[in-house]
């Protein structure tokens, strides 16, 4: 959702929704002239499948069911990510471990991963375990750093004042990474509903990711379009919340 | 303070070595001695690269020495550390930047797990002439103003030993000044058994009842000078001709190459 690089760099809402104004003109165009076949529908053709009620109702459930799983997997995966780099902050000795751990964790592609959770997770949990996955690494890389933010000057004076390992971590590791913790949160956001609705693909019973298998399976290309926007904008309104935290954490803690 | 007359801070033929790559190491402190007395200012004088801030670390527990011994008052630095009864304050001021002036004067507080005396809060940011921004955040702050932050925070637990390692380092010439008589005056009314590093010769003579002169690399004591100028020291002090005869000496020093052998 940028603008176009400008000679000098701005940004603001403008530019924002000039941007946004023209990527949906060209979309549309695209679809006026068939110029990508008939599988790219014009943008308000699109817009007016959605506003009917039929596909508001379809749309509506599809969206509250990967929307909770995308949710409940992202608080899930964030919560664990951040207790295992609270971990091997505390315990230095399992730092290098954990983090070969995350990456070896990480590099199973999500989409291996996910026949496997159907057969032993079941179809209604895969989707949020798919989402907490992708979640996970993100916020553990970022928390990783985090535990490391604080200065070195700060981590001599907590010394010198006779801190413990808890107070540290407390009183100045955890304040002092909150901004990058929040950094990683921003980047799952995203992962998360991308998470849930693969999750879904393998065979959920409701959800967005069904939406889109059987949309295409079907030909139904309004349907898909429409899942589709309403993937990206699930996984937006996400980012943007926590583009909000991070303001106010910045302002807090820096 | 311990009624007894071993010095606050003692080094014993201190020696420090930092290990380099290839089982290299570097040799930064050898057969260093220094003793501090309770209630004695004593500032470090030296290049940079010379030692000192080693020498600093050692005391504060930071870093352990390779050879030698290093006692204050008469234990190892760990166990004053461990009943928080060291105030250190660095050329950064190391300050929590979510907290506000006075929350990070009562850290040490905090991080000792003992109640916070608020009275004496508010009676060190009067000390250092911070009344009226007691609720600022360090970024609302000008860098003396920090710096001062980070000296009252250093006196919250009325330490029995006051480490100071440039701690006006990264000031204007000026600001820095006023910090330095700023501190004359507060060291006169507390008295705390103090360490202080520094390249600055005016800043050493300015504060310190001794000060002692480092040779570079490795780190030994090369001069100890008694500075005889009577306390409380202000502006007029910096215009005598003692202060500066003393100051070009121990600059003299400074510039010279050490003789070889030289200690003491």
């Amino acid at each position: 959702m940028t603008a176009l690089p400008a000679v000098r760099p701005r940004s603001g809402p403008l530019l924002a929704a000039t941007g946004l104004v023209l990527l949906a003109g060209a979309v549309e165009l695209v679809g006026r002239l068939g110029l990508a076949g008939p599988g790219w529908p014009p943008l308000l053709r699109v817009l007016g499948y959605v506003g009917t009620p039929s596909a508001q109702a379809l749309l509506g459930r599809a969206l509250a069911a990967t929307g909770g799983a995308a949710l409940i997997g992202f608080l899930a995966g964030a919560v664990v990510a951040l207790a295992v780099a609270v971990l091997g902050a505390v315990v230095p000795a399992l730092d290098p471990g954990l983090g070969r751990l995350a990456a070896v964790v990480n590099a199973i592609p999500l989409i291996a991963l996910g026949p496997l959770l159907i057969t032993t997770a079941g179809r209604d949990a895969t989707p949020t375990l798919v989402a907490a996955l992708a979640t996970a690494f993100a916020v553990f890389v970022a928390a990783t750093s985090a535990m490391a933010a604080a200065s070195a000057a700060q981590r001599d004076v907590f010394a010198v004042l006779g801190a413990g390992r808890a107070t540290t971590l407390l009183r100045l590791q955890l304040p002092a990474g909150l901004p990058l913790v929040v950094d990683g949160l921003m980047l799952a956001a995203p992962a998360a509903v991308l998470g849930a609705v693969i999750g879904e693909w393998f065979g959920a019973r409701r959800g967005l990711g069904v939406l889109l298998v059987s949309a295409m399976q079907n030909v139904q290309v309004e349907l898909l379009w429409a899942a589709g926007l309403a993937s990206s904008a699930l996984a937006l309104g996400g980012y943007l919340v926590l583009l909000g935290v991070r303001r106010i954490v910045g302002r807090r803690f820096t | 303070m311990p009624a007894t007359t071993d010095p606050a801070i003692t080094l014993e033929g201190v020696g420090k070595e930092f290990a380099l790559r290839r089982g290299a190491a570097v040799r930064a402190l050898d057969g260093l001695d220094l003793e501090v007395g309770h209630g004695e200012f004593v500032a470090l004088l030296g290049p940079s690269g010379c030692g000192k801030s080693t020498v600093l670390r050692l005391v504060a527990g930071l870093d352990e020495p390779t050879t030698g011994t290093v006692r204050v008052e008469g234990a190892a630095p760990a166990e004053l550390v461990r009943t928080h009864r060291l105030g250190v304050a660095f050329q950064e001021h190391a300050l929590l930047p979510w907290a506000s002036a006075r929350a990070n004067v009562a850290l040490p507080f905090r991080v000792a797990g003992r109640p916070v005396d608020h009275a004496r809060v508010t009676e060190l940011l009067e000390l250092v002439g911070l009344t009226g921004f007691a609720d600022a955040r360090p970024r609302q702050l000008s860098g003396g103003m920090r710096q001062r932050v980070a000296i009252a925070r250093a006196l919250a637990l009325e330490p029995d030993v006051l480490l100071l390692d440039e701690p006006f380092g990264a000031l204007d010439a000026v600001t820095r000044r006023r910090m330095n008589l700023e501190l004359a005056r507060i060291w006169a009314e507390q008295r705390i058994t103090t360490l202080l590093v520094t390249h600055d010769v005016a800043e050493a003579v300015l504060l310190a009842d001794r000060v002692v002169v480092m040779s570079g690399r490795p780190g030994r004591v090369r001069h100890i000078a008694h500075v005889d100028i009577p306390r409380p020291r202000d502006t007029a002090v910096t215009r005598e001709a003692g202060f500066h005869e003393l100051v070009d000496q121990l600059t003299g020093l400074l510039d010279e190459p050490a003789p070889v052998g030289a200690a003491g």
